[in-house]
């Protein structure tokens, strides 16, 4: 089911998200609707629970197809994930679903490994790199309460897309 | 040379920087610095001139009036001091505070800001999200004075975030190294 996709300030997005204790029958529904949630929208490439309003650690993406993309693990629901490792650095252009109209050019890691359950409850680890590895550091920042606006790098680009207003 | 800031604002429409440069090409002036932007269809821009010795203010904003006023462009042309030249403090820190929209939260962040001397450096806000819940974003980079810890200024920050209901987050300026 397509969910509704909280917009700040929606206090659930400055909470941080607690573990599943379980990966049941609850986190297989989380999932399937943070998977139709993700796909309701044309170039969304990553979801986390909070935005649609459950305070749980579960992220999904999927870079399937995606120009920016090197690594590309396809869909991918993540429950509990953990950073194990995080290398390199750069600067990119980032949105959100849940700040509407606004981007800022952020700085994040560019190799990473990430482990944590599968939709199967078994430990999953994945080494993903340039836009992968971003949407993945942005989706887990939702699940501490970090928005994009947290990590804005320098105001020295043009920072924010030009709003057009009406 | 004596330096000179000027200031140009008015309705955005092809022709204002060119009606501004002409005189002062004509006049012999050098353009060093400039920036400029537009917010919800208007432009400014700041030129840092080196003008040559003998001009004054109020002559090059007089010249230049007569190229700007039938585009509604307002001047302003004051004389630089030599020393404050090269003075400006390079920024250290980038601040971002973000909330639902409500009066005085520019002014109680910097207030406190202008309390422990600190000089904002860059200054970017915005107004977004939905009509019915608008949202509040502003990021500015700061210049804080030797002896004063960010830890102590991010606590500060946090007190009076919660006192305006927004969200702030201090943290080192990222140094650009290419």
């Amino acid at each position: 089911m397509v969910r509704e996709v909280l917009v700040y300030p929606a206090p659930g997005l400055k909470a941080v998200a607690a573990p599943l204790s379980a990966i049941d029958g609850v986190a297989a529904g989380l999932a399937a609707d943070m998977i139709d949630t993700l796909r309701s929208f044309p170039g969304c490439v990553g979801l986390a629970a909070p935005q649609i309003g459950v305070a749980l650690r579960a992220v999904v993406f999927d870079l399937s197809g995606h120009r920016k993309a090197r690594s590309c693990h396809g869909l991918v629901v993540l429950f509990n994930p953990e950073l194990v490792l995080a290398e390199g650095s750069e600067v990119m252009r980032e949105g959100c679903l849940s700040l509407p109209d606004l981007t800022a050019n952020v700085r994040r890691a560019t190799d990473i490994v990430v482990r944590g359950l599968s939709r199967d409850g078994e430990e999953i680890v994945i080494h993903a790199d340039a836009f992968e590895a971003r949407v993945i550091l942005h989706e887990m920042d939702h699940l501490d309460g970090y928005l994009f606006l947290d990590r804005v790098a320098s105001l020295k680009h043009d920072l924010f897309q030009r709003k057009v207003y009406r | 040379m004596p330096h000179f800031a000027l200031t140009a604002i008015g309705e955005d429409q092809p022709g204002i920087v060119s009606a501004v440069t002409e005189p002062l090409a004509r006049l012999g002036c050098n353009l060093e610095d400039s920036s400029s932007c537009i917010l919800r269809g208007h432009f400014a821009v700041m030129l840092i001139l080196a003008a040559p010795a003998g001009l004054e203010a109020a002559g090059i904003a007089a010249e230049i009036s007569r190229y700007t006023d039938p585009l509604g462009v307002i001047v302003t042309v004051r004389p630089l001091r030599e020393e404050a030249v090269t003075a400006s403090a390079a920024p250290s820190h980038l601040l971002s505070v973000y909330g639902a929209d409500r009066p005085g939260i520019v002014h109680g962040v910097t207030q406190l800001l202008f309390d422990r001397g600190i000089n904002i450096t860059e200054l970017n806000t915005r107004l977004v999200g939905r009509a019915q819940a608008p949202v509040y974003a502003m990021l500015m980079e700061l210049a804080l004075p030797a002896g004063t810890g960010s830890a102590e200024l991010e606590a500060d920050l946090r007190e009076l975030a919660g006192r305006l209901a927004v969200d702030v987050s201090l943290r080192p300026l990222d140094a650009e190294a290419l």
